[in-house]
């Protein structure tokens, strides 16, 4: 009597445990499988770090979630810097996003060219905010336009990028900004 | 503890294990296939602290591909056969032709001892999907080759279609057809 009382409980016991034991079969695979994906190790660490030159320029990516700017990177060639984004279709409107932080850590001005935009044009008009000003980087008719921008030393800026279009853009393109340090 | 939940925890086991091992192999033989330089770091990033680096982009998307298509494998083979296997069997019992032509191709065995059980096909089929989820996603995040996952989507949900087939017959089994038997 007493050891079916103690069989049942047992039972009773075991039952939810072997439950969550059967769930956990199939999360852990699967969770496993996915942080064993292989990384470029280039790319994370420009991402996770951002990239800094030998002269003290730092640019680091702000990244977050954002219905129209995904998949943003950012890589560095010798002195310029590349930041890559996939502009997703869109209904008409205006959009903006942070996506870059630019700091100067020299003791002096730095002279920046900024410039890029999408290869095919999307009938929208491309640029970038910094300190509340419109820097206009590719026209609706895709005309591409370079900006020149003075870094104040030892400051920190914000680079929005924003995208406005008056008719709804039904295809996706990619998107590309070069931040190049000039003297 | 109930009799199914054994089970169903002792046929989940071999899955879980071929799933990672089919993505660790995939990830190892291709790089020594190929003759890739592989990286194992620590670094803290996500649940786990170890992660597999490759210099080049071409070459993690390469090998990352392969990689999901080898774990898709791994589970679509097993699957394959026993759907396919629990299919003959099944048809046998109704017709002799089956039979003929089981013999012909000396798979007598197959048809000798029914040891797949419906949960088996279930629970492979569960890990199928999970895994053919992952390579999708991985598809839309641009980590895999496009042809790897619509393969990974069409293959499970044929797998999905014969899993739903053997439970319809294996309940008719339960609960008879009017037509068929009466």
């Amino acid at each position: 009597m007493k050891e079916n009382k103690v069989k049942k409980t047992l039972a009773l016991v075991l039952e939810p445990i072997a439950l969550g034991l059967l769930a956990l079969l199939f999360i852990i695979p699967a969770i496993t499988v996915v942080n064993l994906q292989p990384i470029t190790k280039k790319i994370k660490d420009l991402n996770v770090l951002g990239v800094t030159n030998s002269s003290g320029l730092k640019v680091n990516i702000i990244g977050g979630s954002h219905l129209i700017f995904l998949n943003e990177r950012i890589d560095s060639n010798e002195d310029i810097y590349t930041y890559k984004t996939k502009l997703v279709k869109r209904e008409a409107d205006s959009y903006s996003k942070p996506i870059l932080e630019i700091v100067n850590d020299k003791d002096e001005d730095v002279n920046l060219e900024i410039y890029g935009g999408t290869s095919i044009p999307t009938n929208s008009d491309i640029g970038i905010i910094i300190e509340e000003q419109r820097y206009r980087l590719q026209e609706p008719n895709g005309n591409l336009l370079t900006q020149k921008i003075t870094l104040r030393p030892k400051e920190t800026y914000v680079i929005y990028l924003y995208i406005e279009s008056f008719s709804d853009v039904r295809f996706e393109e990619d998107f590309e900004l070069n931040i190049k340090e000039v003297q | 503890m109930s009799k199914l939940l054994k089970r169903a925890l002792k046929n989940s086991l071999f899955p879980a294990i071929l799933m990672i091992a089919g993505k660790v192999l995939g990830i190892f033989l291709t790089s020594a296939i190929y003759g890739l330089t592989i990286e194992v770091g620590n670094e803290l990033n996500g649940i786990f602290s170890t992660q597999i680096y490759f210099e080049d982009k071409a070459v993690t998307l390469f090998v990352n591909s392969f990689s999901d298509l080898s774990m898709f494998l791994f589970l679509a083979i097993p699957t394959a056969y026993f759907i396919f296997k629990t299919a003959i069997f099944q048809s046998t019992v109704g017709n002799p032709k089956t039979i003929v032509k089981v013999t012909k191709f000396n798979i007598l065995q197959w048809i000798t001892k029914d040891d797949t059980t419906f949960l088996k096909i279930f629970i492979w089929c569960a890990f199928l999907w999970v895994a053919s989820s992952i390579v999708v996603i991985n598809v839309l995040q641009d980590s895999t080759y496009t042809w790897v996952g619509i393969l990974a989507g069409s293959f499970a949900f044929l797998c999905g279609v014969g899993a739903v087939k053997t439970f319809e017959i294996e309940s008719n089994n339960v609960y008879p057809d009017n037509k068929r038997y009466y």
